[in-house]
């Protein structure tokens, strides 16, 4: 209590002297007066009593200093010295404290941008108290793990209980699954905001175990969360927590909503909570809009024949859960492996896919990279870019403090000489340093908004709140100020330690602190060609994927994405059955094909870059690995008439027909890379293949499309197959209308022609292919590409800095030499050349090195990007030949400028030069 | 730029706090040199405490909140700064002295125990 009161007080001592200087001095004159005063009362001798006041005397500049110390906090007002100091060393020389800031400020806003990217696709934590804990249990979903998509954990319901109940590793362990539902709100008591549309409109929601709240640590704003009891008999418990900003929007945040019925895929729900504010659930891109619990699962559904609770190989939850205080992921890890052979032991495996032995553990961010690995990727080559921009930042602010150092060695050397220590002078420096690079990190929030601003061109095409949220949020700052601290020290430190080494005498004789070492000067050069070689790869890769990307998208995705209009209906969600749900379908799509505008119509369970389904099959007569039984790859059921409307061109064989009915042989249509993959050299017509094992119904090729993009344009060829929706019912399917003019007209006849069939089927997704396909692939492209391209530029633009800079340095330090040499008869044009081909050493030596770096980068992002963002593995010379002269352009202009200058100088004031 | 050294290599910094709100609580306000002086004599000499030490210990003691200083008029028309002890003193003044009596007892068992 008392030291923090001396510490405040100190801290007000510092900011506002609380006591002046003289009113300190004045407490102690009037004791050495009043010594001298007893001594001489005492008799002392006149010459004792002269000498012990000597001595006194000195103790009174002592005593001043212990009490001014013990007034404020030393370090405190060194700092403010220092922070005054460097304030007026930067006022005092606006050109370096502009480009070196802005040099910062573009290094720093470089990588806050990038972080901002990293930060929405993988690293923000989950938005539960101490996210850090939470941790992912289940089997690696191997129905996705041949996919490049990537595999996240899953586990089935009884995998779940027998996980809850004997993993003692973890502090409660909770399941979910996402669903999506038609989500109503019931008549009597609709609120005016929702009551208005009396249709059910699909909504995003997590069906979670009893335990998920109290697990996670979460308390709900409103009412109530779930009870245990509510998690144990399947069915019983229609009860729901409503999302906060689902009830926010849709509930105009009415407290009165606990206790209200809401219907769910038909079912009367009670609300008994609201989710609190800033929890979003357990996915970083998604907003859930409700929570209800994981029994109600087979209700909702309503399909009879799928039983979630009871299939052990139906693995279609998520686990996750805190673990205990003091247990590492290792401990887990050794106990689930133990778990995972005593289920196997007492459900013996069916097949490969369903066996349990992967059950394995995963920290959150461990398993956000295995589910995207290209985000991953692309984060990690980004995150190199972006540090390899401020690296060259750096070393243009360290070149200019080199620089300025001969002008400020005699400063040094003085405060030296005046008996500064050297830790106090590198301290001082180092502040300036910090001072630079903190002001380039505050502004480089704003190069950091841009990026905000152009990630924020990525959206999903779904109606479902499900969206990369790009923020520049408080961990934004947090990271560019520590770049900054860090981005100081690399740049500052060593000048700092380098003025410090004056030697003393030398430089306070020399008039102007002499040359620089021929060693610091090749430092420098080294420096400097390093930035032009590091540019040259940021230039290089930048042109690479833009070049790549640019033959993709010009090359099209295979089939068409103009005319054609879409819109997703799941009858389920109203309580079709599957039957019901087929008709519906079957009459939805005849409908369309007479609607007015339509030119054709079909229908598909998924449009391309928007989802597939994974189909598990074992092509006949292929030879898999041992271990292997079957391969997923990825699939469609669509109708007759979706090969003509989308445009894909089929090259052998034929399109379904109205004849591949439900009852009738199964037949397929696969791409040319599946028949290549699993029939090579072999004639793919008629060669067959079983669904899900070797057990499964056998399937008939009779026809072989186009192999196309699916899922992304940068995607290396996959294996792709079509079955006919009737043999192969989905829940879920996309219309797609085509229409001769603009796509956007058919949406109200589309509408007509629903509602002529049923007035509550909801609609979604309407949209038009051109949308989705920007969406999903276009916009992507030309976010990452533009923030390649920006990093390429401000790169060069450093290097072009550094190199300026480098060569106006060098000439100034050389007008002496050059005064001599025009003196004995050099002209300006020998003069001009001299000093320029020092600068084109450098940038060639760097160009060089860059281009050579290039063709290795070229290797590792062809790998990231095995669809090709390098041309199909070529090496791509033209982008190099662009490069190499635009690099080489731009530094003959920056060592040009400074050259020309050099020449100029008239020859008397070149003599005089000191 | 401050070349910080312990307050005193003599007295320990506890005990100089203790001396010096002792001498308040029992002499009332007394400035500065009246305060060496006292230290002085009632130790029979050797403890002379420099301005160096005694300064910046009242000071802290002032800054803590344990004391207060304020300008007045000495007996003979001196103006000296006179420190007085505050309640947050008295209380704390009270907690050392157990403090030390405890230490002080503790040590004295053991030493002459051992003997």
């Amino acid at each position: 209590m008392a030291t923090i009161r001396e510490w405040l007080n100190r801290l007000w001592g510092t900011l506002r002297r609380t006591r002046a200087d003289r009113d300190l001095e004045e407490e102690l004159r009037l004791h050495l007066e009043l010594a001298a005063e007893d001594a001489r009362r005492r008799g002392d001798p006149p010459d004792r009593a002269a000498r012990a006041a000597r001595i006194e005397a000195g103790g009174l500049a002592h005593a001043m200093d212990e009490l001014r110390d013990q007034r404020g906090l030393p370090w405190l007002e060194d700092l403010a010295h220092d922070l005054r100091y460097a304030c007026r060393m930067l006022a005092g020389n606006p050109g370096f404290t502009i480009v070196s800031i802005l040099s910062l400020t573009i290094g720093i806003g470089a990588n806050c941008a990038v972080f901002s990217l990293a930060d929405a696709l993988l690293l923000r934590p989950l938005t539960v108290p101490r996210p850090a804990e939470v941790v992912t249990v289940g089997s690696i979903d191997r129905l996705w793990g041949t996919t490049p998509v990537g595999a996240g954990l899953v586990a089935s319901y009884p995998d779940y209980v027998d996980l809850r109940d004997r993993a003692r590793s973890f502090d409660g362990l909770a399941a979910f699954t996402n669903m999506t539902v038609a989500f109503g709100t019931s008549a009597r008591s609709a609120p005016s905001l929702a009551g208005s549309d009396t249709l059910p409109r699909p909504r995003l929601g997590m069906l979670v175990s009893g335990n998920f709240f109290q697990a996670m640590r979460v308390e709900p704003r409103l009412g109530r969360a779930f009870l245990p009891e509510e998690g144990q008999v399947p069915g019983r418990d229609a009860v729901v927590v409503l999302g906060h900003d689902f009830w926010e929007q849709e509930f105009g945040a009415d407290p009165s909503v606990v206790g209200r019925t809401v219907r769910l895929n038909g079912i009367e729900f009670t609300v008994i909570g609201v989710s609190p504010a800033g929890f979003t659930g357990l996915d970083q891109h998604v907003r859930f809009e409700f929570y209800a619990p994981l029994m109600m699962w087979p209700r909702l559904i309503a399909y009879s024949n799928v039983h979630p609770l009871d299939a052990r190989d139906l693995r279609s939850v998520v686990i996750k859960g805190r673990l205990k205080p003091g247990v590492t992921i290792a401990q887990a890890q050794t106990e689930l492996s133990v778990i995972a052979s005593d289920l196997d032991r007492a459900y013996p495996v069916k097949s490969v896919t369903s066996r349990h032995q992967s059950l394995t553990v995963r920290t959150e961010l461990e398993n956000r990279i295995a589910q995207a690995p290209p985000n991953a990727m692309l984060i990690a080559m980004l995150t190199t870019l972006a540090g390899a921009v401020l690296l060259v930042a750096c070393v243009n602010v360290a070149g200019l403090l080199t620089s300025r150092a001969p002008v400020r060695a005699r400063e040094m050397a003085l405060r030296l000489a005046i008996g500064a220590g050297r830790p106090r002078v590198i301290r001082q420096l180092m502040t300036e340093s910090v001072l630079i690079a903190v002001i380039g990190g505050v502004l480089a929030l704003g190069v950091g908004y841009a990026g905000v601003v152009l990630f924020r061109q990525i959206r999903f095409p779904t109606d479902l709140p499900i969206a990369p949220s790009f923020e520049l949020d408080r961990r934004v700052l947090i990271v560019s100020l520590l770049t900054a601290l860090a981005s100081a020290i690399v740049f500052g430190l060593a000048p700092a330690f380098q003025a410090t080494r004056a030697e003393l005498i030398a430089v306070m004789k020399a008039a102007d602190a002499a040359g620089p070492g021929r060693r610091r000067r090749w430092g420098r050069a080294l420096l400097v060609s390093g930035q032009v070689a590091v540019s040259v790869v940021l230039l290089c890769v930048a042109t690479f994927m833009y070049r790549g990307f640019r033959t993709q998208v010009d090359r099209g995705p295979g089939y068409r994405t103009d005319r054609v209009l879409t819109m997703t209906f799941e009858p389920s969600l109203v309580r079709y059955s599957e039957t019901q749900s087929q008709q519906f379908f079957q009459q939805l799509v005849e409908r369309a094909r007479r609607a007015p505008g339509v030119t054709s119509a079909a229908l598909a369970s998924s449009v391309p870059m928007n989802g597939f389904i994974p189909l598990t099959i074992v092509p006949e007569g292929f030879r898999f690995p041992a271990g292997v039984e079957n391969v997923t790859v990825s699939g469609a059921a669509v109708d007759e008439q979706y090969f003509d409307t989308i445009g894909l061109a089929i090259l052998k064989g034929r399109a379904f027909g109205a004849t591949d009915s439900a009852i009738a042989p199964k037949v397929a249509v696969v791409n040319e890379q599946l028949a290549r993959t699993y029939w090579p050299g072999q004639d793919p017509l008629g060669k067959r293949f079983r669904l899900n094992d070797s057990l499964g119904p056998l399937v008939q090729i009779v026809g072989v499309a186009k192999t196309a993009k699916y899922t992304f344009l940068q995607e290396p060829p996959k294996s792709f197959a079509y079955l006919p929706y009737t043999q192969l019912p989905q829940r879920r399917m996309v219309l797609l209308a085509e229409s001769q003019s603009d796509p956007a007209s058919l949406a109200a006849p589309l509408r007509d022609v629903v509602r002529g069939l049923d007035a509550n089927q909801p609609i979604a997704n309407v949209r038009t292919m051109e949308e989705i396909y920007r969406m999903r692939t276009i916009t992507i492209l030309n976010v990452i590409i533009g923030l390649v391209a920006a990093l390429g530029a401000m790169g060069l633009g450093l290097a072009i800095v550094g190199l300026y800079g480098l060569v106006a340095y060098a000439a100034s330090r050389r007008t002496k030499e050059i005064g001599i040499r025009m003196a004995i008869g050099a002209d300006r044009a020998t003069v001009l050349r001299m000093v320029l081909r020092q600068g084109l050493a450098l940038a060639s030596a760097g160009l060089v090195v860059g281009l050579l770096a290039s063709a290795g980068a070229a290797r590792v992002l062809g790998a990231m990007f095995p669809g090709g963002s390098t041309r199909e593995g070529r090496i791509d010379v033209v982008a190099f030949l662009l490069v190499a002269s635009t690099v080489l352009a731009v530094t003959l202009v920056a060592a040009y400028v400074p050259a020309r200058r050099a020449s100029r100088v008239s020859l008397t004031e070149a003599l005089r030069y000191e | 730029m401050s070349n910080r050294k312990p307050a005193s290599a003599d007295v320990l910094q506890g005990t100089l706090d203790l001396m010096v709100l002792q001498s308040l609580a029992t002499l009332g306000p007394l400035h500065g040199y009246a305060l060496a002086a006292r230290l002085e004599q009632v130790s029979g000499g050797p403890l002379r405490l420099n301005m160096g030490t005694l300064y910046p210990g009242l000071m802290r003691l002032e800054q803590r909140g344990l004391v207060r200083g304020e300008w007045d008029v000495t007996d003979n028309n001196r103006k000296a700064r006179f420190y007085r002890i505050t309640a947050a003193g008295t209380r704390q003044l009270a907690a050392e002295k157990a403090e030390w009596d405890r230490m002080a007892a503790i040590m004295h068992a053991l030493l002459h125990e051992q003997a």
